[in-house]
């Protein structure tokens, strides 16, 4: 593997965050456009999910020694070497390109232009998410979630045992979790425009004014 | 490594997450958990990617909010344009999650009574909810009804639409509290502190009039804010007319009343309408000293900014944010501004770099 470029320069500020919790929101928020960016290099779609799960065990054994001040560029870099490593190992013809590696030096930000999305569409993302759940699935993950019931309340409510209501939530999570990468392989729609258009709802990073 | 390996190691984890969170778990459970965390990284990313959507899922809430029922509704009905636009808008041209159909944004007395039979009987639940809700702190599904007699409030970082009998509805910002009490002859609201939005609905008999500390704002129909600083109160229109003691203010107006007098700016109604854009969880800021926008995120977090530096108070800050994503705006400054920040448990002190 090559060398990674000098992205991982230090530990960032005072962060002292447990490293689990950094790495949920820095590394694992940005799975759907992780997938996105593998989807459009990796031609072998069933290999999605292996090639993400290993960028993701780079990146964390990468970060117990130091964070990387662009957690976001970092990952994406991890994931392309990867995929350049697995090219030359198995001796892949590149489907995409001439020859050489160079469909991989796809620019992150085209992939993924800095976007910053509203609490507004993750809501309404999460609510489609939920909605693809199978009914039962559903119903349990909300008793459980939103009313915040105990297992034990949510198998008497519905008449099922704690067991099945402990497969339902497994299921339910794990559902939830790949629907996400899913979302960033169908074709695009733009979900939540509708929601947004007469409002100025995008966010702009700040601009220093003089 | 393959894909059925994974399969079985999340199959493995998600077994770990659930039973985690249930009454079963021991302090050998615990152990044994650790132990297989820390048996591969493989296992350990498995299950933090699992653990992030299962604290996802608990945003479910900020739109199980107005729901009727234990049940969630079905497939594609969720309202979400309710739940952030807390007044009534026209439907937009049909798409699936545009979700025009009202459901529970009527606020017939039918549906308001029920709203309230069901916050008495699951109150239990609310202050089971109101630790985790801080903890999910996204700011906007996050919310804890506290109801004692007639008061509402919200904690710090909170925002709650409550529905009143009269079909008015009050939204409630962070930090804030108000008393309710509705007469025959009049509808008289408290705001003991914070931020409100009041969508008044007509009724030509009963006056409905915001007590701010001895100075009193009414209206017939109309909607406007109310936000108290202490001492000082601001009132914002957004349609019909209201009077703040003997000023008559009409839309797009923006009064500003302190102990040394009163301030009354007209603007466009756009303009006015930045000042509510925390109903829909957004702090829109414009040209804004940094001072002021502190003071703004100060509102909404526990853990305070600090300006150690008055150079970098007098920096403007422009965009709009999270109010309740207080390190996302701190790692926003820090890389297209001159400063640096000291993030520690009860603070964050912005210093010039």
């Amino acid at each position: 593997m090559k060398p990674l470029p000098p992205v991982c320069v230090g530990v960032s500020g005072s962060s002292l965050e447990p490293l689990d919790s950094w790495f949920k929101r820095e590394i694992l928020g940005h799975e759907e456009i992780l997938v996105r960016f593998i989807a459009r290099v990796w031609p072998r779609h069933h290999e999605i999910a292996d090639i993400r799960q290993e960028a993701y065990i780079r990146v964390y054994e990468a970060t117990r020694v130091a964070r990387p001040q662009s957690p976001k560029a970092f990952l994406f870099a991890t994931a392309r070497h990867l995929m350049a490593d697995r090219i030359r190992r198995e001796r892949i013809v590149s489907i995409r390109a001439g020859g050489d590696n160079e469909f991989l030096n796809v620019i992150v930000e085209e992939i993924s232009p800095e976007r910053r999305v509203s609490a507004h569409q993750e809501l309404a993302r999460l609510a489609r998410a939920f909605d693809r759940l199978p009914a039962q699935c559903r119903e349990v993950l909300w008793l459980r979630r939103v009313k915040e019931l105990s297992q034990r309340e949510v198998a008497e409510r519905m008449g099922l045992s704690e067991k099945t209501i402990e497969k339902h939530l497994r299921t339910g999570t794990r559902l939830l979790a790949r629907y996400t990468q899913e979302n960033a392989l169908e074709p695009r729609i733009n979900d939540t425009d509708e929601l947004e258009s007469d409002e100025t709802g995008r966010d702009h990073g700040p601009q220093q004014r003089h | 490594m393959t894909t059925d390996r994974n399969n079985d190691i999340e199959e493995s984890a998600s077994g770990w997450l659930i039973r985690r969170d249930s009454d079963s778990w021991t302090d050998a459970d615990q152990a044994r958990f650790e132990e297989w965390l820390d048996a591969s990284t493989l296992n350990r990313i498995t299950f933090l990617r699992l653990e992030l959507a299962w604290e996802e899922s608990a945003r479910l809430k900020a739109l199980g909010a107005g729901v009727p029922g234990d049940r969630p509704p079905p497939p594609g009905e969720w309202n979400l344009t309710a739940f952030f636009y807390s007044h009534r808008r026209p439907a937009q041209d049909g798409g699936a999650h545009s979700v025009a159909n009202d459901g529970w944004t009527q606020q017939d007395s039918a549906d308001t009574a029920t709203f309230f039979r069901r916050a008495l009987r699951s109150s239990r639940h609310f202050a089971i909810a109101a630790g985790l809700f801080l903890a999910v702190a996204i700011g906007l599904g996050v919310y804890q009804l506290q109801r004692e007699g007639e008061h509402f409030a919200t904690p710090v970082g909170g925002l709650t639409s409550v529905p009143m009998i009269d079909g008015s509805q009050i939204t409630l910002n962070t930090d804030s509290q108000v008393r309710v009490r509705l007469t025959r002859t009049e509808r008289r609201i408290e705001l003991k502190r914070g931020e409100a939005f009041f969508e008044v609905a007509k009724d030509h008999d009963r006056p409905f009039i915001v007590d701010v500390d001895g100075r009193h704002v009414v209206a017939v129909g109309t909607k406007f804010s109310v936000r108290r600083d202490g001492n000082a109160l601001e009132v914002t229109v957004t349609e019909g007319v209201v009077k703040l003691d003997d000023t008559i203010l009409t839309v797009g107006m923006i009064a500003r009343s302190r102990e040394d007098g009163l301030l009354v700016q007209r603007k466009s109604l756009a303009e006015a309408e930045l000042n509510l854009s925390w109903r829909r969880g957004v702090l829109m800021l414009r040209e804004m000293p940094l001072s002021h926008a502190v003071a703004e995120f100060n509102r909404y977090n526990v853990r305070k900014l600090v300006v150690a530096d008055p150079e970098v108070g007098a920096l403007k800050v422009e965009g709009n944010f999270r109010p309740t994503n207080v390190l996302a705006f701190v790692r926003l400054l820090e890389s297209g501004f001159p400063i640096r920040a000291s993030v520690e448990d009860e603070q964050i002190v912005l210093n010039a770099r």
